[in-house]
């Protein structure tokens, strides 16, 4: 299953997504960073716009994706990580983190980003470390919007990033609900 | 052209596209056209519910996929993220969910990848009117 | 006697961006070094219209020091002050370092013109003296 998701991802991102110059796209993601850092001067502010950024992109990202793979429901969250990994993330950033560290009831996992393009350039200062800045937040918000499209709650969360120190960048994602949209209003 | 006319319904069944493409149909008024769409989206929930198999598998069904009239047939394609593309179509069209998903690929791509555009809003691009135009005339 | 060396980078408005001596250090020179490099931003002024290149080869003399520059296109100057010629060299030192300073405005943290605090920036200049020069 696996494997057929990754060769999904590939087409995909080799012969139906538009690419940009990927410095064009670090430098505006960088900048963004650093101009929401001086208009809010508070870290943890800064992560919470990030993550609504995300989750503005991730609501519209959800149906690209879709439209262009032509995927099945998937069948449990495990399904749905190898989704994320190998055609989310393959399709957008050209990159597919590995899936990992799944808890007991296989609700939660993690994303290990072994190369996440946001970080490309980027060195923190000290402050932003201590003052617990998460650089590339947006994909959290991006990962929870694009899953609550399809009926999934999660909450999404870094861990671990290396531009902090650490020694890989990981995502925390758990399955908080699922939700049953097709009720129809009035029914029950 | 054997494709009538178009309906869009979001995922909490709102009218959000409607055009005409023959004049062979009978025109709905808007108010007419947002019933048609609230009373398909609530028979689809409820069919897809009723599905003997859907229970021992514990799954779902798909819903209503078309209905079928002497004169004409209707088609809908529902996405993982529960928007209906709907069309109407001559009795000879069997199968139109391929061009349904380009629907959807137009949809993503001139609707929800404008910025200005509101999820779950009626659809208002002209880029987004003639590409479907162009998809309705070619197939 | 080993070699001495002082470097500094220069901010477009006259302000160091960063300091750095390699080789033996010479205490009583401290402030002298910086003086001398300041002394050298007129001469380099005058010199960057005499040539085509960012290499300004040596620039100015103060007793027995010789002031090599190199200015960016973006005019952000990088001085060496040192006592033995080697122009290849320094040109090499030069050209990496350049490079070192874009991979540093690269950083969306790093406001153009400001101090350059980041620890690796420095390890990778001491390196590129220790390749070059020393």
């Amino acid at each position: 299953m696996a494997k057929q998701y990754r060769s999904i991802g590939e087409e995909v991102w080799k012969n139906k997504v538009e690419k940009v110059n990927a410095e064009l796209f670090i430098f505006t993601y960088g900048s963004l960073v650093v101009q929401l850092i001086k208009d809010y001067e508070d870290y943890h502010s800064v992560n919470k716009q990030l993550d609504k950024l995300g989750y503005n992109i991730g609501v519209r990202l959800i149906d690209d994706i879709l439209s262009r793979t032509n995927l099945e429901k998937c069948k449990d969250m495990r399904e749905t990580a190898e989704v994320i990994s190998k055609i989310g993330f393959r399709m957008f950033l050209n990159i597919a983190p590995s899936v990992s560290a799944w808890s007991a009831d296989s609700k939660e996992f993690s994303l290990i980003l072994d190369d996440n393009p946001l970080n490309d350039f980027c060195e923190l200062p000290p402050r932003a470390v201590q003052g617990g800045l998460w650089y590339s937040n947006v994909l959290c918000g991006v990962v929870r919007g694009a899953l609550e499209m399809v009926g999934l709650l999660v909450k999404v969360e870094f861990v671990r990033d290396v531009v902090r120190g650490d020694e890989v960048s990981e995502i925390r994602v758990r399955l908080e609900k699922v939700l049953d949209e097709e009720v129809p209003v009035g029914d029950d | 052209m054997a494709i009538h006319s178009v309906f869009i319904i979001n995922k909490a069944g709102g009218l959000i596209y409607n055009r005409d493409y023959s004049t062979n149909i009978a025109k709905l008024s808007s108010n007419e056209a947002l019933i048609l769409a609230g009373t398909f989206h609530g028979i689809h929930a409820l069919a897809s519910r009723i599905s003997p198999v859907s229970r021992s598998e514990g799954g779902k069904d798909t819903g209503i996929q078309t209905i079928d009239t002497a004169n004409f047939r209707i088609h809908c394609y529902q996405t993982a993220t529960g928007i209906k593309f709907i069309a109407v179509t001559d009795p000879s069209y069997m199968q139109l969910s391929d061009v349904l998903a380009r629907m959807y690929g137009l949809y993503s791509d001139y609707a929800l990848k404008n910025p200005f555009h509101n999820l779950e809003m009626p659809v208002r691009s002209e880029l987004f009117d003639t590409k479907l135009q162009q998809l309705i005339q070619s197939s | 006697m080993s070699p001495t060396f002082y470097f500094a980078i220069v901010g477009t408005n006259d302000s160091p961006l960063y300091e750095a001596e390699f080789g033996v250090r010479r205490d009583e020179n401290k402030h002298l070094n910086q003086f001398i490099a300041h002394a050298a931003l007129d001469l380099v002024d005058d010199a960057q219209f005499m040539s085509n290149s960012c290499y300004l080869k040596t620039v100015d003399r103060y007793n027995e020091w010789n002031v090599s520059a190199y200015v960016t296109p973006s005019n952000v100057r990088l001085m060496l002050l040192h006592e033995n010629k080697a122009e290849d060299s320094i040109k090499g030192f030069f050209t990496d370092c350049h490079e070192l300073y874009l991979k540093t405005l690269l950083n969306p943290f790093y406001e153009p013109n400001a101090p350059i605090q980041a620890q690796a920036f420095d390890t990778k200049v001491q390196a590129l003296a220790r390749k070059y020069l020393l």
